[in-house]
């Protein structure tokens, strides 16, 4: 893709992304209706579990860019894992954030190990690794390689973490959990809740597209130091690529 | 396949050899564990709690403390002199370097994990209940896993400037399900619990410790290339 596509991708998502969180904000306030047991509180589901899926959706898309990444060594797989990663890490703290507060007006506690809100605390921290072992190496080409096999070996633990999680649960009956939705999800709520799911998805995807853009001419300038003549910076791949404007 | 299984067994030989030789390493882990005994100790209020409903718990974190120390130390001798670059010249493949390692660190943590055990009997007076068996496998199938994951992100970590203590941040959040059913296991075992009733939990030790063998295997060749 070129920079100039991939700035008109970043644009139109990202503005389209902030329209919808709009009107998402105005569904939440105005629109749709107040859950029964819970009250008003309960409207933070619909920042909470779409930040959610859009979290878990990033670390597959690191996990599947990183494995290919390694597999064929082409940079921009790396930088779209990082991107990915980013934008994961964001929408993973917004669940973090959003869910103690819904929890201590629901729950009465801040925090009560929620299998899926302790999962998600977890992958919060398999970010942070990505994101130590990516800027603490010295060479950055290894650093990258480290980061790939955080990203894979993490998403691959994801569902196994949740297995573990649920079944301590189980064995271990916490404060009862109030399913957020109740026995079905009544009409205007399920439509919410994709407004959000759209919104958070979209804003995801326009914030990758200028993060990867911006890791694309980060690379450009990088290889553009050897036209100059010199030695080109040690973090430059031997492999070059040619980049459409 | 049989060239494979003889470099792992030499990879594994070479540093068990190294290990015999220095003691450092499993001195230190066997030492720590001992102190971390020690302080449990203290920190935990005997009146209130009877240790032997906990022990399952305690001994698993002092495990798990352990091999972080233990495993963060599993480089140090490829450090000295470049060493590595001589392991990955020879012609032993990746995959058969890295489970070598594995093989390796699992011998040591399972000796310093015998000690642990021994330690706290000691302590505390526990009683492990009757079936010894059942728990040397859910032991040695979570001690797989651990090393499995130590030893690939032991190589990340040696190679970044964070070193060791960048290790607990990668290992541990991936290391929950290991101390989930292994302490459930442990722990009903320690009870007096049948075998039938930690069956799951092995199978689940089991499924970690194949899948994360598996994936270091293949990844321990990107972690070591330059």
């Amino acid at each position: 893709m070129s920079l100039r596509g991939i700035r008109t991708a970043g644009t139109a998502l990202t503005a389209l992304g902030i329209g919808l969180i709009l009107v998402l904000h105005w569904m939440v306030f105005f629109w749709v209706p107040t859950e029964a047991t819970m009250g008003v509180v309960q409207r933070i589901f619909y920042i909470h579990v779409p930040s959610a899926w859009v979290a878990f959706m990033a670390v597959g898309i690191v996990a599947l860019t990183s494995a290919v990444y390694l597999w064929l060594g082409d940079e921009r797989l790396d930088m779209a894992a990082v991107s990915a990663a980013e934008g994961g890490m964001l929408f993973t703290t917004i669940v973090l954030l959003t869910g103690p507060l819904w929890g201590r007006i629901a729950w009465g506690a801040w925090w009560v190990w929620e299998p899926r809100l302790t999962l998600t605390l977890l992958l919060w921290f398999i970010f942070l690794g990505y994101f130590l072992v990516r800027g603490a190496t010295e060479n950055p080409a290894r650093g990258k390689r480290f980061a790939a096999v955080v990203g894979i070996v993490g998403a691959l633990d994801l569902p196994l973490i949740h297995l573990s999680v649920v079944w301590f649960r189980s064995q271990h009956p916490g404060p009862v959990v109030m399913k957020p939705e109740g026995p079905t999800l009544a009409s205007p709520m399920l439509v919410t809740l994709f407004a959000g799911l759209a919104a958070f998805t979209v804003l995801f995807f326009g914030l990758y597209f200028y993060r990867y853009g911006l890791a694309r001419l980060r690379f450009a300038a990088a290889r553009r130091g050897t036209d100059e003549g010199g030695e080109p910076p040690p973090d430059t791949p031997d492999v070059t690529r040619e980049d459409t404007p | 396949m049989r060239e494979y299984l003889r470099q792992i067994r030499v990879v594994a030989r070479k540093d068990l050899a190294v290990e015999l030789r220095a003691r450092e390493r499993i001195i230190a882990m066997a030492a720590f564990a001992v102190l971390v005994a020690i302080l449990f100790n203290f920190a935990v209020d005997r009146t209130a709690v009877r240790m032997q409903e906990i022990a399952a718990g305690l001994i698993w974190m002092t495990i798990v403390f352990t091999g972080l120390v233990g495993l963060g130390r599993s480089f140090h001798a490829e450090e000295e002199d470049q060493a590595l670059l001589g392991v990955l010249l020879s012609p032993a493949e990746r995959g058969a370097i890295y489970l070598g390692k594995v093989v390796a660190n699992f011998v040591v943590l399972s000796v310093v994990e015998a000690l642990i055990f021994g330690t706290f009997a000691l302590f505390f007076n526990l009683s492990y209940g009757d079936h010894a068996g059942a728990l040397v496998v859910v032991v040695a199938l979570a001690t797989v896993g651990f090393t499995a994951l130590g030893i690939l992100f032991g190589a990340i970590a040696t190679n970044t400037r964070m070193g060791d203590t960048v290790l607990p941040i990668l290992i541990v959040p991936l290391l929950v399900p290991v101390l989930v059913y292994g302490v459930s296991a442990t722990g009903r075992l320690f009870a007096g619990r049948p075998v039938s009733e930690v069956a799951g939990s092995v199978r689940m030790l089991a499924a970690f410790a194949l899948v994360f063998t598996a994936a270091g295997t293949v990844l321990f060749r990107y972690v070591v290339e330059e």
